[in-house]
């Protein structure tokens, strides 16, 4: 049996070893930067922060999984970059996804209203419901991909951020240990699905 | 600092810096570390980088190598959020991704003995990164530490898959 002491400091470490080499990447020489603040890492990585619409549903997913408990909390944040990615691929080949932002503003909509009613569908179910809009919300990104940025950083800071979005929602989940916690996180539910409902009125 | 020396360094840091063999690295090291018998991986790995060298050297041209690099990222990270791994996979990702990025880092140098200097710097550096990541989950045993695993191989897969479509466009 290991000392758990030393085995936190040692996992302290190594998270801040792999953030240290996520910190330190810098675009490969061969590649061509646009040199603006979208290209590469920061580009990539502010990307999906800067659209409200992106950001609501991100947090729900990770909020949504931690309402359900596990495997859900680990199952939904791993299932949504992986789609996402393949939405993202699918708009980088140049194959058209129709309603796209219609799509996005559901995603609040819908995500936004599980966790308000506390739905429990079935762990399959929920992983289609949120891996059918992370091909949305991954082929807007994939789209909006300038061109000239270093791909790779930019794809590594955009689903880093994705990421990270997931994970805060996930942390506010575990509120819901507690009663008023879980009152909490079912209004901040309602709260998401208005943004998405807001959203939703703009693209039609 | 001495043109050798410059060069040497040059290669220590490209697995480091460069995001496309920093993605393969730490998804193969996670895969390594998964396995009961790690040094088989590694000893693969850094046979096939020796490989790769050996043609660069032998001045092979221009290859698909990033491409490669990254569909094995994008492989061994959704193998790593499966947390599924065989063995055989295992070591048949580590040959192709230690070719693979030895075959893209041909060296930038202006001598010989730099290029050189450079290949051996990128070696040690893709081996010691390889060696302490994998070292990494040892450590860690806790529940959320190895869901944590899971997740950063479906963001190395992601931004793989991301990267793979857009050399393929």
């Amino acid at each position: 049996m290991r000392d758990p002491e030393h085995s936190n400091i040692a996992s302290a470490l190594g998270v801040a070893f792999i953030a240290a080499l996520l910190l330190a990447c810098r675009p490969a020489v061969a590649h061509i930067v646009d040199g603006s603040a979208t290209g590469g890492f920061v580009g990539g990585f502010a990307h999906p922060l800067f659209g409200l619409d992106h950001v609501v549903a991100m947090v729900a997913v990770g909020l949504w999984g931690a309402f359900l408990g596990p495997p859900a909390i680990w199952l939904l944040p791993i299932t949504f970059p992986m789609v996402m990615a393949i939405g993202g691929a699918i708009a980088i080949l140049g194959v058209p996804v129709p309603g796209v932002e219609i799509g996005i503003a559901l995603s609040a909509i819908v995500l936004g209203g599980m966790i308000a009613l506390a739905a429990s569908p079935p762990l399959v179910i929920a992983a289609l419901i949120v891996g059918a809009f992370a091909i949305f919300h991954g082929h807007a990104h994939g789209a909006e991909l300038p061109p000239g940025t270093d791909a790779v950083a930019f794809s590594v800071g955009f689903v880093l951020a994705t990421g990270l979005l997931h994970l805060a929602g996930v942390a506010l989940g575990l509120l819901t240990r507690w009663p008023a916690g879980r009152t909490g996180v079912r209004v901040a539910g309602i709260g998401i699905a208005l943004v998405g409902a807001v959203f939703l009125s703009k693209a039609i | 600092m001495s043109g050798l020396l410059q060069a040497f360094v040059d290669g220590l840091i490209n697995p480091f810096t460069t995001p496309a063999h920093l993605l393969t690295l730490l998804a193969l090291a996670l895969i390594m570390a998964s396995q009961p018998q790690r040094l088989a991986v590694l000893f693969v790995f850094a046979l096939a980088l020796a490989a790769g060298f050996l043609a660069i050297v032998l001045a092979v041209e221009t290859t698909p190598a990033r491409t490669v690099l990254l569909a094995v990222a994008a492989a061994l990270g959704a193998m790593v959020a499966a947390a599924w791994a065989p063995k055989l996979l295992a070591v048949l990702f580590a040959a192709i991704a230690g070719a693979a990025l030895a075959l893209d880092s041909p060296p930038q140098a202006v001598t010989l003995a730099e290029a050189y200097a450079t290949l051996v710097g990128t070696a040690i550096g893709a081996c010691v990164m390889l060696i302490a990541v994998a070292t990494i989950p040892g450590y860690a045993n806790a529940e959320w530490q190895r869901l944590g695993e899971r997740i950063l191989g479906s963001w190395i897969a992601a931004s793989a898959i991301l990267v793979l479509a857009v050399q393929l466009r």
